[in-house]
């Protein structure tokens, strides 16, 4: 029926974001397990209007009906899907081609959980391009090293006692944030936890009615900043104390980057905000869904902020300052 | 000196002629010819050709001798010049002979060309001879090819098989080919000839056959002919009979079965009334015994209705100039068929109430159809046919069954919305003929809305059962009536069925009782939260929530749609329930727009969860038009196991956990475990 495939897209829901290398496409993954392609150069130099055509996915690839994407990865030759229990590849020749029915070129199985109900969402990838080990957290509350070329396990690290929200590297550290509450630091040379925060404990960042998990986490030389449950915090690398605790008005962080010396924050919230390291917000911009689940940003070949949540359409800003088009998904 | 003895005794006879040619000169003549040619045959040529020879060397020795002696000159004797003119003299002699030799040589070759001659003619006729033998030979030969070459006729004569042939053909024919030997090309070639020639004696025999049987036919034919010319000649005897007969039967009350009681009724009926009437009656009596169809209205007063249209269609040629008149309020005018109208009109004065009426014209009879559900509802269904307006409408009632007494459970069965969008957006309320709205126009009279509550709904599937299709030419097409009935009175029973089942489970619904589910389809069965007061809503109502705007906005639902408020209540919270059901019920399914009151208001704008009960409420149910009986109630169900779990994975202290589920939240979205599967007394989880 008419009405009900509708309705489908209509609640749809987007998890995550990637560009292609050339930055020409977007690929969003949602919750049905569908990635859509989006083709952006004609939105970015608008030529007259822009037809509706334009605006929804120029092609669609349908990676497990029902499991939900979680996150995407963009190298330089493929895309990685991080699924339900599966890493999947598909090279990005295939995915810019007019191929309808586009296959993955390869794939990984996450060891734990073989029946439905156990596997582990791939949450999280992180990929380092010098050393081509690909980092990956999620569901089963480990986070894997995988080597890109043999496509094998190099290492498990445990430390989490839930699910793993978000990863994230520099240099020679790990990040990762989860269900549990904790922030964890991990030294990658000797694969051991060299710091943890623990956000929830502190009475001022702590929200009970939300819970104490980690949504997000982001860092750079010298700051990191998470949030979720508890409220959006800019931490002191070095120290790691709280310098700032941003006035967001929301019920759980989803997302929260660091973007030259601004930081990007999401959620449950019907504004997308950014901020800077003194904690004063300085632009907000209003969202299509419930929830921000998505934000990515490039600079080359053209400046771009796409906003993607709980909603079948995605917010695009070419200034970082206001919406300028709404992409969607039917 | 030396003398050739052969030649010395010629040389005599030659003088002997000499001598004797002066006695008779031809003849000698004539004779020393002959002779020398004898001569000439008789000589051996060999012979002379070194004689020849010979007497040359003398005569170059004499010549020699000569030569000398007269070199010696004067001084020689005269011995010396006896002995030279002896030498010349014999020179002289051979020169004689030589040329004596000359002549037989010459006589001999004239004989010898003679002889040869002869000889070159002989080999020339046997040539000629021979040239005609081989020319002979070559057209024997080219006249065999040509024989072995022909094609007769015979080789595409399909001719029985040898063994067929063996046991068909007399004894006679067959004997001699019972040891045949296929080797033997004479004995295989007069088995083709006796072959041939059984199959020529078959064919005539066939052919006589046929000539036989062709005449029989013609006979027949003939006697056909005659014969139907006899029928003929009976039919109209026995349609007099018949008509003879009417008066007696009816005397004797043989005719009088409700059938033929209503036909002449039916007779009566417009056109399109009449195609429907009919299909109806033969759909029924192909099909269904549930169904009746009766025509409703008086005899009379239709028998007068039809008369006046005759006259008003007469008159109509003329009344073509006049008719941009007919908008003019003259009441006079527009009365004048009958004498009850006329009455009327003088009784309304209003011209516009009267312009209305006259718009408005009915046919006075009506074909009323009902369709009956066991132990429910009875849908009967009244079609009119408005003949200015050109339009079949529809009134309906429904005789509600003393056991629904629940108002939702009424009012879904009652009211127009029972037939409303039998197809697609065929709503009823707006005119299938697009000449309508010109005409209200023309009258001054609004919308055709305005209407409704007096003529009934024009839905566009009333037009086509019978028979009208505004889209084509054609106004009346008994095959698009056809078509259309046996579909349209599918649906409507389908439509009857499923409101029925809806209505039965309305009634339970209004007494918080979620109606029991068969047990084929998989529903949770532990749920905490209840159902509470379940209701019916207006479109104006449901549009005022704060949580159906989306909605809305999407055009999901429509003020055709059916609204019911419904709320599900666990301790404190209550979750605020919306719900469209389509008039095409069950597919799509009921649409379902939630708000959660507890601790805030939650709902799909701003909170995720019950963004996701809604969606998997509104999305994943299809299936199909079976689901009719319990659709509704399943879905209420999960809505309730739903709600305790949102409720349970929220706040474990507030609300103990009762439904069993893997993992509580998994995914970056913290995913509820909104999948049911029936593993033991059923387990949720996210996928």
């Amino acid at each position: 029926m008419v009405y009900n495939k509708i309705n489908k897209q209509f609640y749809n829901t987007i998890l995550t974001q990637a560009f292609s290398p050339c930055g020409i496409f977007l690929i969003t993954g949602d919750i049905y397990g569908v990635l859509s392609i989006f083709n952006l150069s004609k939105i970015v130099n608008p030529e007259g209007n822009i037809s509706k055509e334009e605006l929804t996915p120029k092609n669609r690839i349908t990676v497990k009906e029902g499991f939900q994407i979680n996150s995407l990865v963009s190298t330089q030759q493929h895309l990685l899907v991080g699924g339900y229990g599966e890493i999947y590849a598909y090279l990005w020749k295939n995915i810019k081609g007019s191929n309808k029915n586009i296959q993955p070129a390869w794939s990984i199985e996450l060891p734990s959980g073989q029946d439905d109900f156990n596997k582990a969402e791939v949450n999280s990838m992180s990929f380092n391009e010098t050393s081509g080990i690909l980092y990956g957290g999620g569901g089963d509350s480990k986070i894997y090293l995988f080597n890109l070329e043999r496509r094998t396990i190099l290492k498990v690290l445990n430390g989490h006692t839930d699910y793993i929200h978000s990863i994230n590297i520099k240099n020679n550290q790990i990040l990762s944030g989860a269900e549990d509450g904790l922030v964890n630091i991990w030294d990658l040379r000797t694969y051991k936890i060299t710091a943890k925060i623990e956000p929830h404990l502190n009475s001022k960042i702590a929200r009970s009615h939300l819970g104490k998990w980690i949504g997000a986490v982001d860092c750079n030389e010298d700051y990191i900043v998470c949030g979720g449950g508890p409220r959006l915090t800019l931490y002191h690398y070095r120290f790691l104390t709280n310098c700032a605790i941003f006035p967001i008005d929301d019920e759980g962080i989803h997302v929260s980057n660091i973007f030259d010396d601004k930081v990007f924050a999401g959620g449950r919230s019907k504004l997308f905000y950014q901020a800077n390291f003194n904690g004063d917000i300085v632009t907000e911009i209003p969202t299509s869904g419930a929830t921000t689940y998505s934000v990515i940003k490039q600079s080359n070949p053209f400046k771009i902020l796409s906003i993607a949540g709980s909603s079948a359409k995605i917010d695009i800003s070419l200034n970082c300052m206001y919406k300028d088009q709404q992409l969607s998904l039917y | 000196m030396v003398k050739d003895p052969n030649s010395s005794a010629p040389l005599k006879k030659k003088r002997k002629t000499v001598h004797g040619e002066a006695e008779t000169e031809s003849d000698i003549y004539q004779k020393i010819c002959d002779n020398e040619v004898k001569e000439a045959k008789s000589r051996d040529s060999a012979k002379d050709s070194k004689l020849y020879y010979q007497t040359l060397s003398k005569i170059h020795e004499q010549l020699i001798k000569v030569r000398d002696l007269k070199l010696l000159g004067p001084k020689g004797s005269s011995e010396q010049y006896e002995s030279l003119s002896s030498f010349l003299a014999e020179v002289v002699i051979n020169i004689c002979l030589i040329k004596k030799l000359n002549r037989m040589d010459k006589l001999n070759q004239v004989s010898e060309r003679d002889s040869l001659n002869v000889e070159k003619q002989k080999c020339d006729s046997i040539k000629l001879n021979y040239q005609n033998l081989v020319y002979e030979f070559h057209h024997l030969l080219n006249e065999t090819n040509k024989c072995l070459a022909f094609k007769s006729e015979f080789e595409n004569i399909e001719l029985v098989s040898f063994e067929e042939f063996m046991a068909n053909a007399p004894e006679s024919i067959t004997s001699e080919f019972k040891n045949l030997n296929l080797n033997d090309s004479e004995a295989t070639h007069s088995l083709k000839l006796a072959t041939l020639e059984w199959e020529l004696t078959q064919r005539k025999n066939l052919a006589e056959q046929c000539k036989l049987l062709e005449d029989q036919k013609k006979k027949i034919v003939s006697d056909i002919t005659e014969k139907n010319a006899k029928l003929n000649e009976i039919s109209p005897l026995l349609n007099t009979i018949l008509k003879a007969a009417k008066p007696l039967q009816e005397h004797l009350g043989l005719s009088t079965t409700e059938m033929r009681e209503e036909h002449p009724l039916a007779l009566l009926l417009a056109d399109p009334l009449y195609i429907l009437y009919a299909n109806i009656v033969a759909y029924k009596g192909a099909f269904e015994t549930t169904l009746t169809v009766t025509i409703v209205g008086d005899k009379d007063e239709a028998t007068q209705f039809n008369e006046a249209q005759e006259v008003v269609n007469a008159n109509f040629l003329n009344e073509d100039d006049s008719e941009p008149e007919f908008d003019l309020p003259e009441v006079e005018e527009v009365v004048e068929v009958k004498k009850r109208r006329h009455r009327k009109a003088v009784q309304q004065v209003d011209p516009f109430e009267e312009k209305k009426k006259k718009l408005l014209e009915m046919h006075p009879l009506k074909v009323e159809v009902n369709f009956f559900v066991e132990d429910g509802p009875e849908l009967s269904v009244n079609f009119s046919y408005y003949t200015k307006l050109k339009l079949v409408t529809v009134n309906s009632k429904v005789k509600v069954p003393t056991k629904i007494t629940a108002n939702s459970a009424k009012e879904i069965l009652a009211g127009h919305n029972i037939l409303s969008e039998l197809i697609d957006s065929d709503t009823g309320l707006e005119s299938p003929n697009p000449s309508t709205g010109y005409l209200l126009k023309k009258m001054g009279l609004g919308s055709f809305q305005l209407l409704i509550p007096d003529i009934g709904y024009a839905y566009g599937w009333a037009q086509s059962v019978c028979g009208i299709n505004f889209l084509t030419s054609k106004k009346f097409c008994e095959k698009l009536s056809q078509q259309n009935v046996e579909i349209t009175l599918k649906i409507i029973r389908k439509r009857l069925a499923n409101r029925t089942h809806l209505a039965r489970q309305m009634q339970q619904l209004e007494s918080n009782i979620l109606p029991s589910i068969p047990k084929s389809i998989d529903v949770p069965m532990t749920h905490v939260s209840q159902l509470n007061k379940w209701t019916s809503i207006s479109f104006q109502e449901f549009c005022q929530a704060s949580f159906t705007q989306t909605l809305i906005d999407e055009d999901f639902v429509t003020s055709s749609d059916l609204f019911y408020s419904v709320k599900i209540v666990r301790g404190e919270a209550v979750l605020e329930t919306l719900v469209v059901i389509k008039n095409t019920y069950p597919t799509p399914a009921p649409l379902f727009a939630l708000n959660l009151n507890y601790k805030g208001e939650l709902n799909s704008t701003n909170c995720d969860e019950i963004r996701d009960m809604e969606r998997i409420l509104n999305v994943e149910w299809d299936h199909g038009v079976k689901s009719s009986s319990w659709l509704l109630s399943a879905q209420l169900t999960y809505l309730c196991s739903f709600l305790d779990i949102y409720l349970e994975t929220l706040d474990q202290k507030d609300f103990p956990p009762n439904t069993k589920f893997i993992r509580t939240i998994s995914g970056r979205n913290r995913r509820r475990p909104f999948v049911f599967r029936k593993i033991g007394t059923g387990i949720f989880s996210q996928y």
